[in-house]
């Protein structure tokens, strides 16, 4: 092969090969991350979980304790690659809004599973933050990362005889 | 109660990458083209005198320059249309090549003249480069590399701008095929006018290794870069001066003394 047709190859090939690998790397990690937060969402869905800054009036608590969850999701190439193409013409940027869900629902999950298995029975004043770690360089090299992080107040009740 | 999962738009992420892409190039090719009419219009309307008096040179410094001046205006006498004053100038520089730039301005490298082999392989080579003047092909590549860096900058900050940078120069440096082809065709109507055939004229372009055969390639890099594969170039100058029945073998012409180094 001619050099002349290594560096077109290289210059595109490469791109093209990351492009790639992002798509489907990244596709099987959200679907099965997906798959797996369906089924623990399902599994504690019977916690109650409220933002509600005080619990209702006739509960009777026994302990309290913070608890908290965080999820650290980073972003592919091709969602990169997508997001900088939609930030040319504005709009939903879809790439990243599967990230944030992700980590949204993560989070709080780890928060409730926390609770649970220190025999906690609710959370109230729930709160979410999020933050954008391991933020792109100047010059948008560089990893994007985002980190949402659930809090709130567990509360174990007395058992009414 | 099952989620909704409503937070994530339905939009499949391959569609959504098609449809941008598309849309973006479709934008681009619109882009490009606006700005090629635009230079095509200005280089038509801009008058000589206004580029020579906007890229004014430098006055001829060398000994070396000053020969080189001589075998231009040589060869100038065969383009009576010419509205330039035309301005040559020597470089000092480790690979062989010649520019030209805006303002009817000649560049050529020291390495080019040391290893020319005789004085009808430079002819051409001058040749060359002030066909392309007469295309106006500097003016050109200057502005659409202007516009090009322009248009990137105002779409998109940082990158926009780095993006820009080197637009700008590909633009500064490469003419197109046609371009190249249209130079060296005036360059070969100069020889044989000059000299009355064409011997020698390819010599340089022959002595270019072709881009695939590697092993000398590094010197004639540079020429390379900017300039399209020889051989191609070569035969399509056999072809011409066949053509024109110009005598493609003659007694060829010795480098004058002052341009024999130094």
């Amino acid at each position: 092969m001619s050099p002349e047709l290594i560096q077109p190859l290289f210059d595109f090939g490469v791109p093209l090969f990351l492009l790639a690998l992002g798509y489907f790397a990244g596709t099987m990690a959200e679907k099965s991350h997906y798959k797996s937060i369906r089924v623990r969402e399902l599994r504690l869905r019977r916690m109650p979980t409220t933002n509600l800054r005080r619990p209702p009036p006739h509960w009777r608590i026994e302990k309290v304790a913070l608890v908290a969850g965080s999820t650290v999701i980073s972003v592919d190439y091709f969602k990169r690659f997508l997001a900088q193409l939609r930030g040319f013409v504005g709009g939903r940027v879809r790439a990243y809004e599967s990230l944030l869900d992700r980590a949204r629902r993560e989070s709080i999950l780890r928060m409730k599973e926390e609770a649970a298995k220190q025999g906690f029975d609710a959370v109230i004043n729930v709160r979410l933050e999020s933050s954008n770690i391991a933020a792109p360089l100047r010059n948008d090299r560089g990893t994007a990362g985002v980190e949402v992080l659930a809090f709130g107040t567990a509360l174990k009740l007395i058992r009414q005889p | 109660m099952e989620p909704l999962e409503n937070n994530v738009s339905p939009e499949h992420p391959l569609g959504e990458l098609a449809t941008l892409v598309l849309g973006l190039a479709l934008v681009g090719l619109a882009l490009l083209a606006v700005v090629w009419l635009a230079v095509e219009g200005a280089v038509r309307w801009l008058p000589v005198a206004w580029e020579e008096r906007v890229f004014a040179g430098s006055p001829l410094e060398s000994p070396r320059a000053r020969e080189l001046d001589t075998l231009m205006r040589r060869l100038a006498r065969h383009w009576p249309e010419n509205a330039y004053a035309l301005e040559i100038e020597v470089v000092e520089a480790p690979a062989p090549n010649a520019f030209a730039a805006p303002g009817g301005q000649l560049l050529v490298t020291s390495a080019l003249l040391e290893q020319a082999a005789s004085e009808n392989e430079l002819a051409f080579v001058i040749g060359h480069e002030l066909g392309h003047v007469a295309g106006r092909d500097p003016l050109r590549a200057l502005g659409r590399g202007l516009l090009v860096s322009l248009a990137l900058a105002a779409v998109g900050g940082d990158e926009g701008a780095s993006l820009a940078a080197s637009a700008a120069q590909l633009g500064e440096r490469s003419f197109s095929r046609e371009q190249e082809s249209a130079a060296d065709r005036f360059a070969l109507r100069l020889v044989a006018a000059e000299y009355g055939h064409v011997a020698g004229a390819a010599d340089f372009l022959r002595q270019l290794p072709d881009a695939g055969e590697g092993g000398a390639a590094v010197r004639a890099a540079s020429w390379l870069a900017t300039h399209p594969r020889s051989a191609a170039r070569v035969a399509e100058l056999e072809a011409l001066a066949h053509q024109n029945a110009w005598a493609t073998a003659g007694e060829l012409t010795p480098l004058p003394a002052g341009l024999r180094g130094e």
